[in-house]
């Protein structure tokens, strides 16, 4: 028989994992700091920055209406409901608001952006568990919601179409009937979703029970959107706090975590909640298209400044919209000169990535990559 | 509640360091001692008609005269916000790039401030006193000065790499016509001489179109691409 010498240089210890920043599951260029005990992680640490681009900065050296392209640039996958934040923000300020019918086209491609944004989100988080076939499923949707966009916008990805005043381009007629047509089959299409990932019980037994955010938890770590709701508090500011008039008018529901799977708050939770999310876009938009009103799509006061710009008086505004990734604020300070002294964002993905760093600890490494995932981060907005 | 009543229940409340509530521009703020952020944070977010659960935003702002501190807090409860502010006047002497206002960090009432104040702190070098874990967190950790002050100057490198920055960016200076000018003129005389702008390729030469002008090469001897010399412009977009 063999006898094993015994050696003295063996032996176990703690070992430290960059995750990321070039890492798929990372969902852009973040780097998490692990602290491994085996397979168990003991501590994380974020690194965030890699992305960043200094927006504020930018933003006070340019014009208002200038920044509403780089407010694009911040959550990429959410280019309408960036705009719209800015466009509010910069109204407050000047004491404007949109014209009705800009009002309602807001809140259709807003809901639009909604669920193309989710559809990422449902896609990727597919591929970080391991399933490569919803994602192919996502992007087919959303690419006629970007066919969709580009009708009105020009763009599909980084649309600039919502403005301080109303609306970059008026639609029409046949966009609206196409919109609705869309809802109908994506209806049918939500269903096959399901089928492929939400009842898949691989992908439940890999969500369910995994990074578990307690409410009060979320609360104070400033979380929002998703995540929040994933936790079961029933906070929606197109409900609570409605910031566009059509909210107020439109029928919906908040969708929030109940724990179906697992403990309230898991993984799954966040994840169903956003796929019902989906749906209650698709509700919104169905109500809205046959009631968008006839008139102006620009506020004409302030197609003025688009020759000379816009000087609002001294003062500031926080504005707070309903993204697909929680609640987005800018803040605004003027002197009442051409651009801003301050122009601050609260980018949703940044605070909900800071409760990472408690989630993870206690968990296994491939629940680290589900939970990251769950979380639905953009990096673009999280760094600015 | 609206930010009035709210201001009133903090002043009945007694809380140390409350300042009066300024309603000039279009959302209110109420203006707090730098010693009174905590308790009235902490009033606010245990009092059970205030409630307010959230912390959205810590802001810096730089004005002429001051720094500004900014808490943005809100409560899903009430459906109600209120603004806080902390404001440091600039002193007379020193109040330039390495002024560094100190306020009393609030991450322990409020986890979520502790992100918000490690990017006020990076960007803007507001010192958060009993901060948790402060370092920077969007640059790197070797950075100097913070970028978000109005008289912040621009590094002209970071770590070996030349940061050149143009006194006047490229898309406000414009094209240089008078040089765009003379090049075409230069190529007009050249064309008039004979000379070609394009040589043939060399035959046998197995990457013809490689930097534009590939030198005849003999077999075993290295190619040398010379770089591409000046534009292609044949004239005839010229005009522009």
């Amino acid at each position: 028989m063999y006898a094993v010498e015994e050696k003295n240089d063996v032996f176990t210890e703690e070992l430290k994992l960059n995750l990321g920043p070039q890492h798929p599951s990372t969902h852009g260029v973040l780097r998490v700091e692990l602290k491994m005990d085996g397979e168990i992680i003991t501590a994380s640490r974020c690194d965030i920055g890699y992305l960043h681009r200094c927006a504020e900065k930018i933003g006070e050296n340019v014009t208002y209406l200038q920044f509403t392209p780089y407010t694009d640039r911040m959550d990429y996958l959410a280019s309408m409901n960036n705009n719209l934040a800015w466009s509010l923000a910069v109204e407050k300020l000047i004491d404007v608001e949109a014209p009705e019918r800009a009002q309602w086209i807001r809140v259709i491609v807003a809901e639009l952006n909604r669920i193309a944004s989710h559809l990422i989100a449902f896609g990727t988080y597919g591929i970080d568990i391991g399933a490569n076939t919803p994602f192919f499923y996502a992007f087919r949707e959303r690419e006629s919601i970007m066919a969709l966009l580009e009708r009105p916008s020009g763009a599909r990805m980084l649309y600039n179409y919502i403005r301080p005043g109303g609306v970059g381009h008026d639609v029409d007629d046949q966009w609206l009937a196409d919109v609705l047509a869309f809802c109908d089959e994506f209806e049918r299409r939500w269903k096959e979703y399901n089928t492929l990932l939400t009842n898949s019980h691989i992908f439940i037994k890999r969500t369910a029970n995994i990074g578990v955010i307690p409410k009060d938890v979320a609360l104070a770590y400033g979380c929002t959107g998703p995540v929040l709701r994933g936790s079961g508090v029933k906070w929606d500011l197109r409900r609570d706090v409605p910031y566009l008039k059509p909210y107020d008018e439109l029928e919906f529901d908040v969708p929030v975590g109940e724990g179906t799977h697992g403990s309230l708050g898991d993984c799954w939770d966040r994840y169903w909640v956003r796929m019902r999310e989906m749906m209650e876009s698709i509700r919104i938009i169905r109500q809205a298209c046959p009631r968008v009103p006839d008139g102006p799509f620009m506020d004409k006061k302030t197609s003025g400044m688009y020759k000379t710009p816009l000087k609002p008086k001294p003062g500031e505004a926080y504005v707070r919209c309903e993204n697909p990734r929680g609640e987005l604020g800018f803040y605004v300070v003027s002197e009442g000169g051409t651009s801003p002294i301050r122009c601050r964002t609260r980018a949703p993905s940044f605070c909900n990535l800071a409760v990472l760093d408690v989630l993870l600890p206690g968990t296994m490494i491939a629940d680290g990559v589900a939970i990251i995932g769950s979380l639905d981060i953009v990096l673009g907005e999280v760094d600015r | 509640m609206n930010e009035q009543e709210l201001h009133g229940k903090l002043s009945g409340a007694g809380v140390a360091g409350l300042g009066e509530l300024d309603t000039t521009g279009p959302d209110p703020f109420v203006v707090v001692e730098g010693s009174g952020i905590r308790p009235v944070l902490s009033f606010l977010r245990d009092d059970p008609t205030c409630r307010m659960e959230m912390l959205h935003l810590v802001t810096g702002i730089e004005r002429e005269d001051r720094i500004e501190v900014a808490y943005h807090v809100s409560s899903l409860e009430h459906h109600h916000s209120l603004t806080l502010k902390v404001v440091f006047p600039r002193p007379e002497a020193g109040g330039h790039d390495d002024w560094r206002p100190g306020v009393p960090s609030v991450a322990d009432i409020y986890p979520a401030a502790d992100w918000h104040e490690r990017e006020q702190w990076d960007l803007l070098g507001i010192e958060f006193e009993g901060h948790p874990d402060m370092r920077r967190i969007l640059l790197p950790d070797e950075w100097i000065g913070h970028p978000l002050r109005k008289d912040y100057s621009y590094p002209s490198e970071h770590g070996g790499i030349p940061l050149e920055l143009d006194a006047v960016p490229m898309y406000e200076r414009g094209p240089d016509w008078e040089r765009e000018e003379k090049v075409r003129k230069a190529k007009k005389e050249e064309r008039k001489a004979g000379t070609p702008l394009r040589q043939p390729p060399a035959p046998g030469s197995d990457r013809p179109h490689a930097g534009g002008q590939a030198p005849a090469s003999s077999k075993g001897q290295r190619h040398v691409i010379e770089p591409h010399s000046g534009d292609d412009d044949d004239g005839k977009s010229g005009a522009h």
